[in-house]
């Protein structure tokens, strides 16, 4: 039992004393998420909302392709994606593999399904009005399906953060895209899953409360706009 | 001669093999106001709708000052639609405050926004709700709800309004309102608004011209005795129609509910002493008004609501009737049409 005490308390002394690698981790693990996040929100947004307002050919498809997307494993994505970009695969010329790039790449696919899906429904649940509206007050198509989606901000940006929630707490792809690489490739998760293997309960535990702690938060903020959606 | 805004040419829309609208010929003119009344489903918003370009018609042709524009896409259009716009009849507000709504218009149409703060600050004063900019649009009532989107009609400075049944859903009050807020245009403003309505004398009191719509097609005649009651059921299983001091009209139909009625002036016999009959509907009134018409004669009598009769100026001659003449009606219970 003494090695969790101890492990907590070697924790809150890294935590308190801002230690450089600690944060240095923390710091890299929001900016991959947060790169992947925004421009899977860029294409997932844009993709949700078409899925919601027009109608084309195979609709119905599309819509269950996303939902099935949802569940994908991220192993798989990790084994999707490093068989691209290893040095044999098609895109191994850009030596991606074991860089952050190659990281934000996988967290862009477990995001894009998300967003696209949580956005879709939100646009679907926003009033048929608003498009005539805007059409009638002089918007172009553009501006009306802008208008759109601002009466539905709230949910879309739920549907960021959730996307967001989800990548920043996965472990498989950046652990087979990234390497777990010291100080270039490691993030909270990777790092997590290596220190507590070597036995380093501190190292591992203070980044879990740092990684529950942005769970938190993120919840806190999901369920803020969720509740502004009325 | 002032210059027509709007010419309709053999206008067509089809809804599942249905024709609801089919409009040979009509004018509007500038600055004028137009009332476009007829019943549920007789093609009014439709109309409206084609006009203003949200719908396409099926055949025909729609000109804007002398430009065809019912054929060409929103994009092409869009000059042409922002020199107008329409007012629901179940309005709708974004989610965010009074301004923000009313300032729509002009965020979209690049407006500076100096101009934009004075333009919001008079068309709110127009439909007095100056002291409701900050409120938020989910905390407003109904009637003040239809106000503020004719703000937001009005700030854009449309040369075109068109107000779908603009007093439908709202409380007597604010139909007072309203109806002062499209008076004040006509006097102030001098936009051409066209607006549709059920009730006839409504469209009288406010328009310069009333076009009637019925099945679609524009009627000649306005229909007169537009009421708007609920058909009942009695024990006996015999239908009748409700309508407001509790005045009650044997009818015939399959449904019951809500519903809109018409009487054809010719349909109702007048005389002094009631009669025996197969008609099933008979009443006591007084005359309240009489306009003479060529060969016939229109009456307007009181029967605890205005219903006008026409009869020839023969019989209005022979029975002598005069202004506050006490008279029978009697009319068939299949002389009144349902809506």
């Amino acid at each position: 039992m003494d090695f969790i005490t101890e492990g907590m308390y070697k924790a809150f002394q890294l935590i308190f004393t801002l230690d450089n690698e600690i944060f240095s981790i923390v710091l890299l693990s929001l900016r991959v998420s947060l790169i992947a996040v925004i421009l899977a929100s860029l294409l997932g947004v844009y993709l949700g909302f078409l899925m919601a307002v027009k109608d084309y050919w195979g609709k119905r498809f599309s819509i269950s392709l996303v939902n099935t997307l949802l569940a994908l494993p991220t192993v798989v994505i990790g084994l999707i994606v490093y068989s691209l970009i290893s040095r044999r695969g098609p895109l191994g010329v850009f030596g991606l593999l074991y860089t952050p790039s190659a990281m934000i790449i996988g967290q862009f696919i477990l995001a894009v399904p998300i967003i696209i899906a949580l956005t879709h429904s939100a646009v679907q649940g926003i009033d048929k009005r608003v498009r005539n509206t805007a059409l009638t007050l002089g918007a172009t198509e553009t501006q009306s399906a802008w208008m759109v989606i601002k009466e539905a901000r709230y949910a879309v940006l739920a549907a960021v953060i959730t996307g967001f929630g989800r990548v920043i707490a996965e472990v498989g792809a950046a652990m087979m895209l990234g390497g777990n690489i010291k100080e270039s490739t490691r993030v909270m998760t990777t790092a997590i899953a290596l220190e507590t293997a070597k036995g380093e309960f501190g190292f591992a535990i203070a980044l879990g409360i740092i990684l529950l702690f942005v769970a938190f938060s993120i919840n806190i903020l999901l369920h803020y706009f969720q509740r502004k959606r009325v | 001669m002032d210059k027509l805004i709007f010419k309709v040419r053999d206008l067509k829309k089809v809804y599942d093999g249905k024709i609801v609208l089919n409009v040979n010929n009509l004018n509007f003119q500038e600055g004028k106001i137009y009332a476009i009344v007829g019943p549920n489903g007789s093609g009014k918003t439709t109309l409206l709708n084609i006009l203003n370009l949200l719908e396409k018609p099926d055949e025909g042709q729609i000109f804007f000052y002398d430009q065809e524009i019912s054929n060409k896409s929103n994009s092409d259009t869009l000059e042409i639609r922002r020199r107008m716009t329409l007012v629901n009849q179940d309005p709708f507000l974004f989610h965010s405050t009074v301004y923000d709504n009313v300032a729509y218009g002009l965020k979209i149409r690049s407006i500076p926004s100096k101009v934009q703060k004075s333009r919001i600050k008079s068309a709110l004063n127009i439909v007095g709700l100056s002291g409701f900019k900050d409120r938020k649009a989910n905390q407003l009532s109904g009637g003040e709800a239809q106000r503020a989107v004719i703000a937001r009609a009005l700030v854009i400075e449309p040369e075109v309004l068109f107000l779908d049944e603009p007093t439908a859903n709202i409380d007597q009050k604010h139909i007072d309102v309203v109806e002062r807020i499209i008076k004040k245009i006509k006097k102030e403003i001098k936009t051409t608004v066209i607006f549709t309505t059920h009730d006839l004398s409504q469209a009288y009191r406010l328009a310069d011209e009333v076009i009637s719509l019925l099945d679609g097609k524009i009627s000649k005649k306005v229909p007169e005795n537009i009421l708007r009651g609920e058909i009942i059921e009695k024990e006996d299983g015999l239908k009748w129609f409700k309508t407001m001091g509790n005045i009650k009209f044997a009818i015939v139909s399959e449904k019951v509910g809500p519903v809109y009625i018409s009487i054809d002036p010719r349909d109702v016999i007048l005389s002094y002493e009631q009669f025996q009959s197969s008609a099933r509907n008979s009443f006591f009134g007084k005359i309240t008004k009489i306009i003479e018409q060529n060969h016939l004669v229109k009456l307007e009598i009181d029967i605890g609501i205005p219903l006008v009769v026409i009869i020839t100026r023969e019989s209005f001659f022979k029975m002598n009737l005069n202004l506050g003449s006490k008279v029978y009606l009697t009319f068939k219970a299949s002389a009144v049409k349902l809506y």
